[in-house]
């Protein structure tokens, strides 16, 4: 009994003190928005023919389906084409900065927008990998997702050892942002534009509140409490978060695993064959014809492919197994990228995947992408901040400092 | 949470160990001013309980609605299935059969030809155009397939097969949706590939499906019908809302 109440205390204190898995969720940031990135670039050819007004699934056609659906699409608030332009740009360029990691909360606020806008107006152009960037946009708003290796995080150090010499730090472009977003938050609104499903609307009007509400406190609050509250309130929603995006992995896993088991090629070995057969799915015949040639390798993937997928939610439970089967699962993905010709499928499973990674790996990860840039770029302007190390990754080594005492507000503002 | 290595104690920036049954490592509290819950007073606190409770109720009411509506149908879908839907459309819909139960095991080949009008006044009919097989050779060789050769085509058949019977009858809004938008994607196809000569104009389109088995692995002793089996759609007349930009 008392074993027992000790342990849901100490699990409060835990999921209310800090945010859970900053490297973890600051690796799915990067990969969801890079995945999204590099499909919008290699559409561009595309764009019109996939999400334009005047291509297949035409603007009359979507709007039949959305006023029965719901769905959210900025795309459908006008049909000109410079409309469509401008938010196909606006997709970009918040995934360029949802990857950058500056003014994290908002950009994913706005990343979600585009995905949403872009996908929801074209369904019947999308796959796996846009049903899983579909989700995971939306997620992702409710993660602090930006504590490491973003611009955020360095701006919050700089602001801090500014502050540390005695300097006053105003932040104009947080207001600006969020005063000219609201601006067309209430404009969209009173138009009726958002009149469909309530999803979107709620979390682009909590979104805009909640900020408001962050920045007011900080600033006008006469005692810390309110601001350690809303800390703590913004923990919790980031770890309820990151449980979702990881219960969420396990369902696909668990679904693709557990309705293959029932399929009789899945059963006689031969299921990994056909794919690999498919017109639509084989851009490298002769390579597929390579890898299906033996009967026994064959049988090996397919009852590989199940159980790994069966079994991997099982195997959380155990560190070590779980990083070989997740080091399985993303050498799978990788090679089903060019085998089966889905990159943007397997770059998002892979992101996916990466919630699971362990610290330690990421921590080695990043400190050799941050000597990988040091390299490229020889920089002169080395530490110009006491305390500051090469290297933006190597940031919450810092919080033993004297000069970040603040425990649990490392690299994130609102 | 537990079960979730590394990032529980990263926080931290100790190398604390996760223990595999969940229990922490007793590294626990380091020095410095006390954050969280335990910084708060009571009134605080009880603010603190609330969103945590609220969010506890949330994270598992979502992750039971979409766990529901992945898992196949069983005695809670059939009785709650309108609450599921509510929850899960439009903006959490997903599907992960992934080649399952079973892999597709047939290529499909949409084709498509077209009644052309001559200045004359007469009318031709030109030869099939097999659609699928340029997606195909556009996808050969290419580490980057679009959405617009692997997907486009592919998908928009499903979508019209989903919305039809055996009789090519379409069943509500979505039926003729999908028609419509099919039309669109054979019109824009047979554009591109010149179909219609100078001076001459689509009048009327017909689709066609190719369906054969993949051959099965040589080393399999199976055999199956190397016969293709087609679908003929009727002929469908063409007007201004099938070009591109005539449905606005």
């Amino acid at each position: 009994m008392n074993r027992c109440a000790l342990a849901v205390s100490g699990g409060i204190a835990r999921v209310t003190e800090a945010a859970l898995g900053p490297y973890q969720t600051a690796v799915i940031r990067i990969g969801f928005s890079a995945t999204w990135l590099l499909f919008l670039l290699r559409e561009l050819p595309h764009r019109q023919e996939l999400y334009g007004p005047d291509g297949p699934w035409s603007f009359g056609l979507a709007e039949q389906l959305i006023s029965d659906n719901g769905a959210f699409t900025a795309l459908m608030w006008s049909d000109d084409g410079l409309w469509f332009e401008a938010v196909y740009a606006f997709a970009v360029l918040t995934s360029v900065l949802l990857l950058l990691g500056w003014r994290t909360r908002t950009m994913s606020v706005l990343f979600m927008v585009g995905v949403l806008s872009l996908q929801n107006r074209s369904v019947f152009m999308g796959d796996g990998g846009d049903n899983v960037l579909h989700l995971m946009c939306l997620y992702l708003v409710f993660t602090r997702c930006g504590q490491v290796w973003s611009l955020d995080e360095r701006r919050e150090r700089r602001v801090r050892a500014a502050r540390a010499r005695g300097e006053r730090v105003v932040d104009r472009v947080g207001p600006a942002l969020w005063g000219v977003l609201g601006l067309m938050l209430v404009t969209v609104t009173v138009a009726g534009e958002l009149d469909g499903d309530v999803t979107v609307p709620v979390i682009l009007w909590g979104v805009w509140v909640a900020l408001a509400v962050w920045w007011v406190v900080g600033r006008l609050a006469r005692s810390d409490e309110p601001r350690i509250l809303l800390d703590v309130v913004g923990n919790i929603v980031h770890n309820g978060a990151l449980l979702v995006i990881m219960a969420e992995a396990c369902l696909i896993y668990a679904t693709a695993g557990w309705y293959k088991i029932q399929g009789s090629r899945w059963q006689d070995g031969t299921a990994v064959y056909y794919p690999l057969h498919l017109d639509y799915f084989s851009p490298w015949p002769a390579l597929a014809d390579v890898l299906s040639a033996s009967g026994t390798l064959v049988m090996l993937v397919t009852y590989g492919t199940v159980i790994v997928q069966v079994a991997f939610p099982f195997t959380l439970f155990h560190r070590r197994v779980k990083n070989v089967l997740l080091a399985a699962m993303i050498t799978e993905h990788a090679v089903i990228a060019v085998v089966l010709g889905l990159p943007f499928f397997s770059l998002a499973m892979i992101a996916a995947d990466a919630v699971f990674l362990p610290t330690s790996f990421l921590r080695r990860l990043g400190d050799w992408a941050a000597r990988a840039r040091g390299r490229v770029f020889r920089r002169e302007d080395a530490p110009k901040v006491p305390g500051q190390r090469i290297g933006d990754e190597a940031a919450p080594q810092n919080r033993g400092n004297p000069e970040n005492p603040d425990h649990t507000r490392v690299g994130f503002t609102a | 949470m537990d079960a979730y290595d590394g990032g529980s104690n990263a926080p931290d920036g100790a190398d604390g160990v996760v223990e595999p049954d969940g229990r922490e490592a007793s590294d626990e509290p380091a020095a410095g001013p006390r954050t969280g819950v335990a910084a708060l007073s009571l009134r605080y606190q009880i603010g603190a309980a609330i969103a945590l409770a609220c969010v506890a109720v949330a994270v598992c009411v979502h992750i039971g609605m979409v766990f529901l509506h992945v898992a196949p149908s069983n005695t809670v879908t059939k009785q709650h299935g309108q609450a599921i839907d509510d929850w899960i459309y439009p903006e959490f819909e997903q599907n992960w059969k992934l080649f399952a139960p079973n892999p597709l095991q047939q290529n499909i080949a949409v084709q498509v030809r077209a009644q052309v009008g001559r200045p004359d006044g007469g009318r031709t009919n030109t030869g099939w155009y097999d659609l699928s097989a340029q997606d195909g050779r556009a996808i050969d060789g290419n580490l980057l397939p679009s959405h617009t050769q692997q997907n486009e085509l592919r998908r928009a058949w499903d979508f019209f097969l989903a919305t039809h019977d055996a009789e090519n009858r379409p069943s509500g809004l979505r039926g003729a949706l999908s028609e419509s938008y099919l039309r669109r994607i054979v019109v824009m196809r047979l554009d591109r590939d010149g179909a219609a000569g100078r001076g001459e104009t689509i009048e009327r389109v017909q689709v066609r499906s190719r369906t054969t088995n993949v051959p099965p692995p040589e080393w399999s002793t199976e055999q199956v019908s190397e016969q293709p089996v087609f679908r003929v759609l009727p002929w469908w007349s063409v007007s201004a809302d099938d070009f591109e930009g005539g449905d606005r």
